[in-house]
């Protein structure tokens, strides 16, 4: 009893000091748990503490469990997403995590940039002058880890493909502009975007970002038509285009004319179960770029792609929004 | 081998025969597994063919139970829905619609393709937030006793198979031709994102 009462008369610091000194000389799924409640402790329960452990946590960062190293990266997104400044620092940890010798980290440090990419832009777009002037390293970083995760649209795993996709297409959306017939999810109406940066910003330089987001969706595009493409990676590329083509209508023509290709040339590796599921999706797409607003010019073309998938044209004529374009299609 | 047990889901219709045959088998074997339907309502067969017995997703396996027994005892213990039902409450309280889940898997196992496009359709209407991917197969069972069976092992089979892979997303589509070929049935792939 006598240690029971001890316990409950501990700070939430003394807590901590004594979880990670635990954690330390634990078996992996303990010190799973045990971090997992210190994460708890000093991001949502007192988050005066994540500076003071910061390094002991990040420490993890060369356990040898595959598990923990994850963990690490999570606990990177969690902190710099309740401290947008801490990635500064953390940054570095996660460039050293992107190049994992496990496939599995490399993923998660992959989707972990996809959510951190925003946050790094908004950090250099609000500081201060004087901030930007450290922060100018980490945003060297982020662009270095950008080309890095583009690079890996190239790389021998599918999986790995799979994210960078997924990267690509979060990248072109930040590095765009929205426009009033955007389709904006909920949850990504906060979310950092090229409008928000004025065009005359003292040390950001708006056309370099928009090029960058071309030159993003001109790799995407590439990869897409590459004869060796899995049946997995091109779904994931038509869906990343349909998001593409609704939250940035300004590049419908070339999310159409990717669609148009690739239905004209499959490529000639999938297996015919393969092709079955790449038309399958293929159609999907084409039904929700087909109700947007914006894609009325393309209603042709679509209707045509639509109707060679095996859509009857009564069916085709029903995804046609009748409203006025510029309406926002309801979810 | 992945480190964490695979998040499976199996879905049917209405989450009575095929996907609680699998349930089942899955959950015995050990795997972290739940099941669904994504009908807009439990469907089991009536007296005749046009004249099912129809529930909410809400009514309890052993609510329908008793309303069977009360209907027609004979006639449902011979076609084996009541056993059936019997089954499915030692495995869970209600049937559960794949849409009202928002729970992430990493697999989700559908046993028809009306199903699978319900799923693909509920899945992409979804606002990304984490990105995290969840891979949809499609295995064709039809909907009697036997066949739920032959199909749950099949579906037992291929889980295994996955779950022992070192890279999963690396080995999925391999590994789905050698059971397209082995069992001589071809299957729908595509991969969804949270």
């Amino acid at each position: 009893a006598g240690t029971e009462d001890a316990a409950i008369d501990m700070t939430t610091s003394e807590k901590v000091v004594d979880l990670l000194n635990q954690a330390a000389f634990m078996s992996t799924d303990d010190k799973l748990i045990a971090l997992k409640q210190v994460q708890e402790l000093i991001i949502n329960k007192d988050p005066s503490l994540l500076d003071n452990f910061l390094d002991e946590m990040i420490a993890f960062q060369t356990d040898k469990s595959i598990e923990v190293r994850k963990f690490v990266i999570g606990f990177i997104e969690e902190a710099c997403k309740r401290d947008s400044e801490l990635l500064l620092k953390l940054i570095a940890n996660l460039n050293m995590l992107l190049k994992d010798e496990s496939v599995n980290v490399v993923k998660k440090a992959i989707l972990t940039l996809t959510h951190l990419y925003k946050v790094a832009l908004q950090v250099r777009a609000s500081s201060l002058n004087t901030i930007a002037v450290c922060g100018e390293a980490c945003w060297d970083m982020v662009t270095q880890m950008k080309g890095d995760v583009l690079a890996l649209l190239d790389s021998d795993n599918d999986g790995v493909r799979t994210h960078a996709i997924k990267f690509t297409e979060a990248l072109i959306i930040t590095l765009s502009a929205r426009t009033p017939s955007s389709e904006i999810p909920k949850k990504q109406e906060g979310d950092i975007s090229l409008d928000k940066i004025p065009k005359d910003h003292s040390y950001i330089r708006y056309d370099v970002l928009a090029e960058e987001g071309k030159s993003a969706l001109e790799q995407l595009l590439k990869f897409m038509v590459h004869p060796a493409i899995s049946s997995i990676n091109l779904t994931t590329a038509l869906g990343s285009l349909a998001t593409l083509a609704r939250q940035r209508p300004m590049f419908m023509s070339e999310v159409v004319q990717a669609y148009e290709t690739l239905h004209a040339n499959l490529p000639p590796t999938l297996a015919k179960s393969q092709v079955s599921s790449v038309r399958k999706n293929l159609k999907l797409h084409l039904v929700a770029v087909l109700r947007h607003p914006s894609s009325l010019d393309y209603h042709s073309q679509i209707s045509t792609l639509l109707l060679d998938l095996g859509m009857a044209q009564g069916d085709i004529a029903r995804c046609v929004p009748t409203s006025a374009p510029t309406r926002k299609r309801p979810r | 081998m992945p480190s964490h047990p695979l998040r499976v889901a199996v879905v049917c219709s209405s989450n009575q025969n095929r996907s609680m045959e699998a349930h089942n088998i899955l959950s015995k074997r050990g795997f972290d597994v739940r099941s669904f339907g994504t009908g807009t309502h439990v469907k089991l067969p009536g007296p005749a063919p046009d004249k099912p017995n129809v529930y909410d997703f809400k009514t309890t396996y052993e609510q329908m139970y008793s309303d069977l027994v009360r209907k027609d005892k004979e006639l449902y213990t011979q076609n084996g829905i009541l056993h059936m039902l019997e089954r499915n409450k030692r495995i869970k309280t209600r049937p559960e619609r794949f849409q009202s889940c928002k729970d992430q898997f990493d697999l989700v196992i559908t046993c028809e393709e009306r199903v699978y496009d319900q799923v693909l359709e509920e899945l992409n209407s979804r606002e990304q937030e984490t990105y995290q991917p969840v891979h949809v197969i499609n295995v064709d069972i039809q909907d009697n006793h036997e066949e739920a069976t032959l199909g749950a092992f099949l579906i037992c089979e291929l889980c295994q198979c996955i779950q022992h892979t070192d890279d999963m997303e690396n080995e999925i589509d391999e590994l789905l031709q050698e059971f397209e070929e082995k069992s001589s049935r071809p299957f729908l792939h595509t991969v969804c994102f949270y």
